[in-house]
């Protein structure tokens, strides 16, 4: 089974994926803030269980890249970060979103 | 690990995600909020049924206004704004207000039948809130429908048990709804 899983893999057009969306907690934010708009950071920590120095680095790269912007403001007098995606975020999203998809069907097809 | 399991396990870790984001995320004080402004509108029609439209009059708008205060507050302090979700919370309560304030337009009708038909559009109002916004919201919809069997049937306190009853599981909904995580920023 697993030799034929391997077998399928190796088949497939994995390269047409964004490699930003493919770590995890990346990929996740993404979906999160396509679905909420604005999310803080305290609550994409909480959803992801990610580390605050691991979804910081995380979000950077989602920011360096033009995938999400990043608003600071004060509540309560406590910073909260929130972030929204752009367009070009949502346009990378939904495109990576639509590669899975026909891997996902290539995948299906080749385990028969 | 193979990239295909890497990846699926990558997706069902998005759609946990996912799925946490949407629950819970209405505040208990909501729940709260209607279940007074419900037990006293409700006892006003056995214990004093003048003042039955003007106190809807105020509580109906007021209630609606200071609910999404309440949602804009609490999305902000849990750090989850979603747009889209409080525009389909104002737009599906604006429906059900508006719907009971023309029902009160209609001519000779006598006020205990205006209550009841009023009584089953609030709950065709809840069940679809319940259906499509908050799942707890189901349940108290179809408790005032028994509820509106019960006050066509029975002259007496009908209202004001309904009231206790709508009051006792929008409490114990909010109380619920409270439960989960309110994670704030």
């Amino acid at each position: 089974m697993k030799r034929r899983l391997e077998a399928t893999s190796a088949q497939l057009p994995f390269g047409e994926l964004d490699d930003l969306l493919q770590h995890r907690a990346r990929l996740g934010a993404a979906v999160l803030l396509a679905r909420h708009q604005q999310l803080s950071f305290s609550r994409l920590k909480a959803l992801l269980d990610e580390t605050d120095g691991n979804l910081g680095a995380q979000m950077r790269k989602l920011e360096d890249a033009g995938y999400v912007v990043a608003r600071k403001e004060f509540q309560d007098r406590r910073p909260v970060t929130w972030y929204a995606l752009t367009a070009k975020g949502t346009r990378a999203l939904s495109q990576h979103l639509a590669h899975l998809e026909r891997l996902i069907q290539h995948a299906r097809r080749a385990r028969g | 690990m193979d990239q295909l399991e890497h990846l699926e396990g990558d997706l069902r870790f998005v759609r946990g995600a996912l799925d946490t984001s949407t629950r819970g995320a209405s505040p208990s004080m909501l729940y709260f909020l209607w279940a007074a402004i419900i037990l006293i509108g409700f006892a006003l029609v056995d214990f004093q049924s003048d003042w039955v439209p003007r106190y809807w009059t105020v509580a109906g708008p007021t209630g609606f206004f200071a609910s999404a205060y309440i949602g804009w507050r609490h999305a902000r302090r849990l750090g989850q704004a979603s747009a889209s979700d409080g525009r389909r919370h104002v737009l599906h309560w604006g429906a059900v207000l508006s719907a009971v304030a023309l029902a009160v337009l209609l001519r000779g009708v006598p006020s205990e039948q205006l209550h009841a038909v009023i009584l089953l559009v609030l709950a065709l109002g809840y069940v679809t809130a319940g259906l499509h916004l908050d799942r707890p919201l189901l349940w108290v919809g179809l408790l005032m429908g028994a509820g509106f069997v019960l006050v066509t049937l029975v002259s007496s306190y009908a209202w004001t048990a309904v009231g206790i009853a709508l009051a006792v599981g929008l409490t114990v909904a909010g109380i619920r709804e409270g439960r989960p995580r309110e994670a704030t920023t």
